[in-house]
């Protein structure tokens, strides 16, 4: 019981974490039908400053503040002068600047701040005794908080897309583009919001993910996996679904976790190919994923 | 004093298919102007450009002032809405967000409600379903839904492309009184684009009859309805 409890818990905290990087993919996706493959760069770009400042004597969470400006900033300009030139002319055009902002951005980061690895510290620390027990199993502080900030980010963001205005314009261009422009909304200005603010969510992902998954390092390679999980959470949950990144961020964490703890047998690490099948199976049955209602056709 | 809208040498079409070829067309305030023609005579395509959809050549003017390039929300701002041909709803949005939607670029937040209470007023239909999705409307409520949401920026002019399209004449009947009392209370001038030829004609003063992208005919509604050719062939009698 208690190692199933355990497993839950680590579970549910990468979960957390993958459903947070769905909801930045769906944030983007929901207004501009655009899977940002750099999602993940701009996130460790961001990471990397804040690591950057930490080591000018920053307190680790003041970093955040410019950190995560710095990710809305850079996503927005991004959508309007990379991005949207191109999306006139075809939607493999936009993939292909968005592969090329991810290998940019990635060595851009390496260019700035060489290849070793760097301890970016936690932002909740960890000690020998920080944590609950339950039930047998340790439920460290920093995994509540972890699970916690999934919480704060969807309200954050349900309250936002359901209780402004600008929310309302972002629901509108999710249901429709030329509709929700005849209505007299900007939906250019739509798109570099919603990518700037995946760009917050993004960032905010990266940052408490990195100490708490492995390798526990803030490396180059470090978001590749994290994009991969977190576009399949987002595929399993539709991917212009808010509820559905949640749900597919969460089951993918959980189901990986018992994946890796019940099926040792499989050798070391499955996760990789879990999920590419979990990829595999979401399109080919159900391309609009467990709550998503938009069609997979732009993809 | 200018004319609200006013078209001159307007040419569009999609990419390498050239539908309208310099088409010439005027709306004076509170005016009611039918575009007639045959499928494919480029009506929907006019109503496009004119709504800021698609890239145009030639001359567009409202108030006298030159557009140029324009996008359907600076269209918006200038007084011009479209109730674009399928209708167009929002409709993952509640009725009530899709006229709130229509309002966005207003900024007098007590107008904008009495304006959803006036047009919940008008089509009880769809104040009966306020909270219900768009999408789940019946296609009469649905264009009562798009009718109104464009009314609610205001616009000087409503581009009406085919309401008609697919509605029992019983709802089109209605959508027709409806829209013909909103431009006798509010001056609202209207462009409709229509099959349905003979309804439209009842309530327009002006009209045009666009053949193979360019304006062939043009003139009073009186003296339209009294040719024959015209009367054969649109209007059926």
């Amino acid at each position: 019981m208690d190692i199933f409890l355990t497993r839950l818990i680590s579970g549910m905290t990468a979960g957390s974490v993958y459903a947070m990087i769905a909801l930045a993919l769906v944030v983007v996706f929901r207004s501009s039908a655009t899977i940002n493959f750099a999602q993940g760069e701009f996130a460790l770009f961001t990471t990397y400053v804040s690591w950057w400042l930490t080591q000018h004597g920053w307190n680790i969470w003041l970093t955040l503040v410019p950190a995560l400006g710095l990710g809305f900033v850079m996503c927005a300009v991004a959508e309007r002068f990379l991005i949207r030139p191109v999306r006139k002319r075809d939607e493999t055009a936009v993939l292909i600047v968005a592969l090329a902002l991810f290998t940019g951005l990635n060595g851009l980061a390496g260019w700035i701040w060489g290849s070793d690895d760097k301890v970016y510290p936690r932002l909740v620390p960890i000690g020998d005794d920080s944590f609950l027990a339950l039930g047998g199993a340790r439920l460290y502080y920093d995994s509540i908080f972890v699970v916690l900030s999934l919480v704060l980010v969807v309200g954050a963001l349900s309250l936002v897309l359901n209780k402004t205005g600008l929310g309302l314009q972002m629901r509108a261009v999710a249901t429709n583009p030329e509709s929700a422009s005849l209505c007299g909304i900007k939906v250019g200005r739509i798109f570099m919001i919603s990518w700037g603010l995946a760009g917050v969510i993004g960032s905010l992902a990266a940052a408490i993910l990195v100490p708490v998954l492995p390798p526990g390092q803030l490396g180059l390679p470090g978001m590749f996996h994290m994009l991969i999980f977190g576009t399949v959470a987002a595929l399993l949950g539709g991917l212009d679904s808010v509820k559905g990144a949640v749900v597919g961020g969460l089951s993918l964490g959980v189901g990986l976790a018992m994946i890796n703890g019940y099926g040792s047998f499989f050798g070391g690490s499955i996760s990789l190919t879990v999920a590419l099948v979990v990829i595999v199976v979401v399109l080919g049955l159900k391309p609009n994923g467990l709550f998503g209602s938009r069609r997979l056709e732009r993809v | 004093m200018s004319a609200l809208l006013e078209a001159r040498g307007l040419s569009a079409g999609y990419g390498q298919a050239h539908v309208l070829h310099g088409v010439d067309l005027t709306i004076e305030p509170g005016q009611v102007v039918v575009v007639l023609g045959a499928n494919g005579a480029g009506k929907t395509t006019l109503m496009r450009s004119l709504a800021g959809l698609l890239p145009y050549d030639g001359e567009l003017r409202v108030d006298g002032e030159t557009v140029g390039a324009v996008r359907p929300d600076q269209m918006v701002a200038r007084g011009v809405s479209l109730v674009p041909q399928g209708r167009g709803t929002l409709t993952a949005l509640s009725v009530t967000d899709n006229l709130r939607t229509g309002a966005v670029g207003r900024r007098d937040a007590s107008g904008v409600q009495e304006d959803i209470d006036r047009w919940f007023t008008t089509f009880p239909r769809l104040a009966e379903r306020r909270h219900q999705v768009a999408g789940t409307l019946s296609g009469g409520e649905q264009q009562m839904l798009a009718i109104a949401r464009a009314l609610m920026s205001r616009p000087r002019l409503l581009l009406c492309d085919e309401i008609s399209l697919g509605l029992a004449p019983v709802i089109v009947q209605g959508l027709f009184e409806t829209i013909r009392g909103i431009n006798e209370e509010m001056g609202t001038a209207l462009l409709l684009v229509e099959q349905n030829a003979a309804l439209a004609m009842g309530i327009a003063s002006y009209v045009y009859l666009l053949e193979v992208g360019r304006v062939v005919q043009s003139g009073a509604a009186e003296s339209f309805a009294q040719s024959d050719s015209i009367r054969r062939v649109y209007l059926g009698y």
